[in-house]
């Protein structure tokens, strides 16, 4: 049998009847979606920064053996670079330039100035012109690379966030403080979605002279062409002499991305458990608004209506006003909560509001329209016939 | 030609240890085209009475025939669809829809059949004629007086042709001229569509519009005796 429903308009125009429960529905959805945007938002943006894109599925990391955890404590021959280009048959080339980019990556305290005593944390990467060419993400978006031996830096576009220094702090032309003098902000360049962006770079061998350590470095970092990742780790293992190991890049950061796996089962919980708290608030403005209607639900199903057919409609009302308030709250997300920028403990990232994240936040805002709405409904209606028409 | 056909018809609630019977055991025949007055003291069990008839309260025990249908065997459901056939119910307190227009309110049956948007504006436009309020078909009931309510809700109440209506109280919140004008209504509802109507009513004046009255005492039927007073009453 049909079910005879409702009209919607009946259930649209009953969202007039209270301006106040109107917006406590509209805020509480929105609310909740701005929330699920903002901790999709942190998980996703995370994951996009750790997780390289296809590109970099081809580049490879040599480090020192037993490294793999960190690049940071890595330590190798700083011949290494020229062994591992004339050894590797088959990296990528360009106008006779081999792509195998020499790299100190250091986690070195810089001060604003000389007279400051506050150390800001940050991720430095010493490199070479070749490192442009490794990195494709990389893109200079103001001023140049910095030149050797003149105190120069190029920064990230989040490393100011990585800093916790404003904007405009970071600007060409200012100065940062670090083994014992300061250095010129000459360049800026964008990578967005690595860990890059985060980073201050430098020439290489500024950083080996600031880290004491002329003769070596962290890793290098090979751009596959018709060599696979077998060749660059045959040549990792063969090299005794060298302690070396080599790591896909996308798997280096894979594992540092597990590492972080429980914060993000932790936000996502949290963000569970924030939405039940709107759900909750959602049946409360629910119970009242259709507990106030209990006589006129008895009158519809005397008028034949059928209990289903009102769940339907009131269900309707419920969602109808959630999905307006997920629109805002899915507006003020991608205003006001993409691409901001934040820090964490191995860098800084942007909070990425993309199709997945906004999907489940807009979801999410419907869904507790539903839920809102099924107890309370089902409530209105367990009521006897007889009893609803008398109640007032 | 019996209509509606009630034999030990009964209806209990259990409170705790206690039972409570509204109705009790009645035996009661409404010819097709009454119109049935129902009085008594508050409490004897009238409402209980028009809710078994109108289908919103099954019967504890006892048998309830309308036009050939047991309504104690019918399922929920199949009530449901039974009533939106067969009768429509006047509430003493107009019971219409805030939010929807004058018009709206006397559609909202209509959606219960199939019937296309022409031919139920056809039908709600005759039903808003018939209770003389077609000038407010675009009002919301705020707009109207209890009177006008009342004669929307009325409209509401036969625009689907039933041939039962069933009031309860359906002046008790009016006063006298729009009181007036609701019984004049059903007068006429009854007389001229042949509707077979059951009302409730604490005012014997009321009374005279219907055929015949009928007195509830604990659940009972009383012996005719206010009527007989009442018909006097006239003949004097
Ligand atoms: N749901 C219920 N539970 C218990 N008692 C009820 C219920 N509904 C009605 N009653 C009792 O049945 C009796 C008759 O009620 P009702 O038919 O409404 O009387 P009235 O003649 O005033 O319309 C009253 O005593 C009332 O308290
Ligand atoms: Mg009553």
């Amino acid at each position: 049998m049909r079910v005879r429903q409702l009209p919607f308009n009946y259930a649209f125009r009953n969202l007039g009847r209270s301006g106040v429960r109107l917006a406590a529905s509209l805020v509480g959805s929105s609310l909740v979606v701005l929330l699920i945007l903002a901790s999709g938002g942190f998980v996703r943006g995370m994951q996009l920064t750790l997780t390289q894109d296809a590109g970099m599925q081809d580049n490879v990391m040599i480090l020192g053996a037993g490294s793999e955890e960190g690049v940071e404590r890595s330590q190798i021959d700083a011949s290494v670079d020229g062994i591992a280009a004339a050894s590797i048959p088959g990296l990528k080339e360009r106008a006779g330039v081999i792509y195998a980019s020499p790299e100190i990556h250091a986690a070195l305290p810089v001060r604003e100035s000389a007279e400051s005593d506050e150390d800001l944390s940050s991720v430095m990467r010493g490199v070479r012109e070749v490192a442009l060419l490794v990195h494709p993400e990389v893109e200079i978006v103001e001023g140049h690379l910095p030149r050797a031996g003149r105190d120069e830096l190029m920064l990230g576009e989040l490393a100011a966030t990585r800093l916790g220094l404003p904007e405009d702090r970071v600007a060409i032309g200012q100065t940062l403080y670090f083994d014992d003098r300061d250095w010129t902000i000459v360049g800026r360049f964008s990578a967005p979605n690595t860990v890059m962006n985060a980073e201050i770079w430098l020439p290489l061998t500024d950083l080996q002279i600031a880290t004491n350590r002329e003769a070596s470095l962290s890793c290098v970092i090979v751009t596959l062409d018709r060599a696979t990742f077998a060749d660059a780790d045959l040549f990792a293992k063969s090299r005794l002499d060298l302690e070396l190991t080599a790591i896909r890049e996308s798997d280096y950061y894979a594992s540092i991305a597990a590492f972080y796996g429980p914060i993000r089962i932790m936000i996502i919980v949290t963000a569970v458990l924030i939405a039940s708290g709107g759900v909750l608030g959602g049946l409360n403005t629910m119970y009242a608004a259709f507990a106030a209607r209990v006589r006129e639900v008895g009158m519809l199903q005397a008028l034949g209506f059928t209990r289903l057919a009102i769940v339907m409609n009131l269900t309707e009302e419920s969602v109808f006003a959630a999905a307006c308030g997920a629109l805002i709250g899915a507006t003020l997300g991608l205003v006001l909560l993409d691409g901001v920028a934040v820090r964490f403990s191995m860098g800084a990232f942007a909070l990425a509001i993309d199709a997945p994240v906004l999907l489940a936040g807009i979801l999410g805002g419907l869904v507790v329209g539903f839920i809102g709405a099924i107890p309370p409904a089902v409530r209105c209606l367990r009521l006897p016939i007889t009893e609803a028409l008398k109640s007032h | 030609m019996t209509l509606i056909e009630c034999r030990g018809l009964t209806r209990e609630y259990r409170k705790g240890d206690n039972i409570i019977r509204p109705l009790d055991d009645l035996d009661l025949d409404v010819p097709r085209g009454d119109f049935l007055a129902l009085m008594g003291p508050s409490g004897s069990g009238k409402t209980t009475l028009l809710n078994l008839i109108a289908g919103i309260d099954s019967p504890t025990r006892g048998s309830l025939v309308i036009d050939g249908t047991n309504l104690a065997n019918l399922s929920r459901n199949k009530l449901a669809a039974w009533r939106s056939e067969n009768v429509g119910y006047v509430f003493q307190l107009y019971n219409l829809v805030p939010v929807l227009t004058a018009y709206e309110n006397v559609e909202l049956p209509l959606l219960l059949h199939p019937l296309d948007r022409r031919q139920r504006h056809e039908r709600v436009r005759t039903a808003l004629e018939r209770v003389g309020i077609s000038d407010r078909s675009d009002h919301f009931p705020r707009q109207l007086s209890g009177g006008q309510e009342q004669r929307v809700a009325i409209a509401r109440a036969i625009v689907t042709d039933p041939a039962i209506l069933v009031a309860d109280e359906p002046t008790g919140d009016l006063d006298k001229p729009s009181a007036h004008a609701v019984m004049s209504l059903l007068k006429e509802l009854n007389e001229e569509l042949g509707k077979t109507i059951i009302m409730v009513t604490h005012d014997p004046k009321t009374t005279d519009w219907a055929t015949r009255t009928l007195h509830l005492d604990k659940g009972r039927l009383a012996e005719t005796g206010a009527s007989l007073t009442h018909e006097q009453e006239a003949l004097a």
